[in-house]
């Protein structure tokens, strides 16, 4: 298995950088540049052209872009992730202050969502045919079907608007001192990132636990008079637990990524809405600092599913 | 070729001196649109009063003119009046091709936009003519504003037929200098407005610049070498827990004595007297030279050499304890107050004006209204181009600060009014081109009434009295904002939540919304603002 992870992790390095380079490819394409987003169109004819094409110059962006690829790929490798084109920001500065926001946000959510996803998929499957089975069943359709801004939106309406029980916004205050302090304005924009994800996991805890109930080896198990908590949770759930593991394991990107919409509407100042706000204004080191990280925490992602994977499940070997 | 351009020069001056008649209109190139006729019959195709109460909800004044309601503005401008069988009569008198698709443009991203351009394709339609329209996106200068290597016969180098757009002006003559030779993607050359461009930059006289006003309006609405669509209001929105005192309402967007150090605001649920207000930064704080006072943040943080009124004529000195303008209106010098301090405590200094001066020139996105008039510097070309290394027309003695011309600029007191000077210790070594990427601009030190006090770049941002400020320390305790702009529905949602008790807006979308608060005050104001439509009256290739 550590030959497998070694020889994985040594894949990783060529395939970020081209999935880098494609994204970069990407953003070439689009038209204008971080300068023309600079300057409101409606100013445009009375700016000095000769000024203008002087700042395109100073920022770099005049040159040809695989040259502009490789100054940022080159200074990555030697752990500089450059600068924010339009503000100057060191981007360490802005992934260092962005990306814990978006992961205390990302981990209660893909937390809640496991613990109560995989529960709620294995009473689903436990009770099959039954109301609560139904019910649950609608639950997880709405809740993977409605999008989630929608949600943010009747919960700011109903929670934040209507009972004022938590704050419409942000992360923090100017007193806030603590995380205690902050809790209030993580509980809406968790709960409601945790719907969607709860719901596609119930899903597929439910038909995994379904499939892995009629196997040969569960009819054994209770045939040997084993008591049926243990013939589900032990037997049962360990089975089925690998295709959730795999869903889970691809959520993890979640982390890095954020979920921009939720970040959008709960004016949430992660990582995901800085992309956002990266992509709008052709700020390229910013956009490729973070769709490195995205296409990083994909591949890892990846790798540890299927080791989990062949931990979980003694029929996988890695490697063969 | 010597007559053709002889041609098109004559009937060129004829247009822009003459009223259109049926014996006169006719094209000056093969482009239809240069058929003053065609022109009209879009302007009188569109009903822009129905668009203004629908679309924009009534929000939105239809405009008849470039320039806003005001003494400057001929009260006899022809309003084209929907009139959809006039405009079918133009159009078949001027021969249009019915077949013909105009391709219109432009670059707002927002619904109200889209809507409108929809209700222009329906009104067009309904005289016979046809138009696609599209969303510009990326590098829009080198789509809009590029022009034509011949001023008079084109070809354009614009690929549209119709352009939407605006023009926010500071000072008026921003309406008509694109006017001057040459500037124009989409006009041919016309030599009275050549003439007129330069009258109303020439004179400080207000006589004389509303007579060019008046004649460039008259040109150019006989002519509908532009069609005013709408005069865009600003919307000026507070809560019932803010007193201004008496302090005026003015042209948010820039800098005007809005007197906010006497601003009161009663005391929250915590007993606090906070003031809520949005867009706050996200990234960084904007050099206040780009956008002048749009930003609230820099407004509360930075104070500037002259004030001006609500209407942004200067009326006196805000840093500067006096000023003087020569005669010849060559020369301007202003004195500042003793004892001004940088809100880090660091005396604020003639040479900190020097250098703000010489930044200002050479940073490429300064205003352009301000960057006129620091061009007109003694010593600005060659200064700006590297080959000066000090600015000959700028001194300094004392604490008095003298600038002298090359030529006259109207607009100098204006500019002045609006000028932020920053702090020169904070930027050493850094290059004029990259001043918006200084470590500066995550947390100013200003000169203005409120000094920032922390900042959490997309969540929050506070600021303070500052206790030293030369009018007096402000009253209210905090201000925090939040980093919802305008056109961002989280701004309702804080409006809603109690979290916006000062802002503005020109977001006609916005409005309905925040009239609906019952706690909050909306409050329309005019400013210079014209949503507009400009012809491609050029032969030019296709998109």
């Amino acid at each position: 298995m550590l030959t497998y992870i070694i020889r994985r992790v040594l894949i990783l390095i060529p395939m970020a950088f081209v999935i880098c380079f494609l994204v970069y490819c990407g953003l070439e394409l689009t038209p204008g540049d971080a300068v023309s987003h600079m300057i409101n169109p409606d100013a445009l004819g009375s700016m000095d052209p000769a000024q203008i094409e002087a700042l395109r110059q100073s920022l770099g962006l005049g040159q040809p872009f695989y040259v502009r690829f490789w100054s940022w790929f080159s200074n990555l490798i030697q752990g500089n992730f450059g600068f924010s084109t339009n503000g100057g920001v060191p981007i360490a500065n802005i992934i260092a202050t962005r990306l814990p926001a978006t992961l205390e946000l990302a981990s209660v959510a893909l937390i809640f969502s496991t613990v109560i996803g995989c529960l709620l998929g294995i009473l689903s499957a436990l009770s099959r045919g039954s109301k609560a089975d139904g019910a649950l069943t609608v639950v997880g359709m709405l809740g993977v079907s409605i999008p989630e801004f929608f949600f943010g939106l009747v919960a700011i309406l109903v929670f934040a608007l209507n009972l004022g029980w938590f704050p419409v916004g942000g992360r923090s205050m100017p007193s806030y001192v603590t995380l205690w302090d902050r809790l209030p304005h993580l509980v809406l924009p968790s709960m409601v990132l945790s719907i969607m994800l709860t719901a596609g996991v119930m899903r597929y805890a439910r038909s995994s636990m379904l499939d892995a109930l009629s196997r040969d080896f569960i009819k054994t198990a209770r045939s040997k008079g084993l008591p049926e908590w243990r013939v589900n949770l032990l037997h049962g759930f360990r089975v089925a637990l690998t295709p959730v593991v795999v869903l889970i394991g691809f959520r993890l990107p979640v982390l890095i990524g954020g979920s921009v919409i939720i970040e959008q509407v709960f004016q949430w100042p992660g990582i995901g809405n800085e992309f956002i706000s990266a992509v709008r204004s052709q700020d390229y080191p910013v956009v490729m600092t973070i769709a490195l990280l995205s296409v990083m925490a994909v591949l890892v992602a990846s790798l540890i599913v299927d080791v989990l994977t062949a931990l979980i499940d003694p029929r996988v070997r890695l490697g063969e | 070729m010597q007559m053709k351009k002889l041609i098109a020069l004559g009937l060129a001056a004829l247009m822009s001196t003459t009223a259109i008649s049926g014996a006169t209109a006719q094209p000056i190139n093969e482009n239809p649109l240069s058929d003053p006729r065609v022109r009209q019959a879009i302007a009188y195709a569109i009903d822009m009063p129905t668009i203004a109460e629908t679309i924009f909800e009534g929000a939105a004044v239809p405009a008849v003119g470039l320039l806003p309601d005001g003494p400057n503005k001929p009260t006899d401008l022809n309003p084209y009046a929907y009139d959809p069988d006039k405009a079918r009569a133009l159009l078949a008198e001027a021969g249009w091709d019915s077949s013909r698709e105009l391709d219109v443009v432009y670059y707002y991203a927002d619904q109200a936009t889209a809507d409108l351009m929809a209700a222009l394709q329906a009104y067009l339609a309904d005289v016979g003519i046809t138009m696609n329209y599209r969303l510009l996106e990326g590098d829009i200068g080198s789509q809009i504003s590029v022009v034509p290597d011949d001023p008079v016969n084109g070809p354009s180098k614009v690929t549209w037929d119709i352009l939407y757009g605006a023009r926010a002006a500071l000072a008026l003559q921003e309406y008509f200098n694109r006017y001057a030779y040459g500037l124009k993607p989409m006009i041919p050359n016309i030599p009275r407005m050549n003439e007129l461009v330069t009258k109303v930059n020439g004179t400080v006289d207000p006589e004389v610049q509303r007579e060019g006003y008046f004649e460039m309006e008259h040109i150019i609405n006989e002519n509908v070498y532009q069609i005013p669509l709408y005069y865009q209001q600003l919307y000026t929105y507070e809560s019932d827990r803010l007193h201004r005192n008496d302090a005026p309402y003015g042209n948010e967007q820039y800098n005007y004595n809005w007197g906010v150090e006497n601003w009161t605001i009663d005391p929250d649920a915590n007993g606090a007297g906070i003031l809520y207000t949005n867009a706050g930064p996200a990234q960084f704080f904007e050099v206040p030279w780009q956008n002048l006072g749009i930003w609230v943040h820099n407004k509360f943080a930075f104070d500037t050499v002259l004030e001006a009124d609500p209407v942004l004529t200067p009326i006196g000195g805000e840093m500067a304890e006096s000023y003087e303008v020569s005669e010849d209106g060559l020369t301007f010098s202003f004195t500042l107050k003793d004892g001004l301090t940088w809100h880090d405590g660091t005396p604020i200094t003639a040479d900190d004006m020097l250098w703000s001066i010489k930044t200002a020139l050479k940073f490429p996105l300064t205003h352009p209204v301000l960057q006129s008039t620091l061009k007109k510097i003694d010593g600005a070309e060659a200064f700006v181009a590297g080959e000066a290394e000090e600015l000959t027309g700028l001194s300094a003695d004392g604490n008095t600060v003298t600038l002298k011309f090359t030529t006259l600029d109207p607009n100098v007191l204006l500019s002045f009014s609006q000028f932020a000077p920053l702090p020169a210790a904070q930027f050493e070594g850094v290059d004029p081109l990259n001043l918006q990427q200084a470590p500066f601009w995550q947390k100013p030190i200003g000169s203005g009434p409120f000094m920032i006090q922390d900042v959490v770049m997309n969540d929050y941002t506070t600021l303070v009295p500052f206790a030293d400020y030369h009018k007096g320390a402000p009253k209210i305790e905090q201000i925090i904002a939040r980093p919802s702009g305008d056109n961002d529905g989280n701004l309702l949602v804080n409006a809603t939540a109690g979290k916006a008790d000062f802002g503005y807006t020109k977001v006609a979308g916005d409005v309905p919304g925040l009239e609906g608060l019952d706690f909050m005050n909306v409050h329309p104001i005019d400013i210079p603002y014209t949503r507009m439509l400009w012809i491609n009256q050029f032969p030019h290739p296709t998109n």
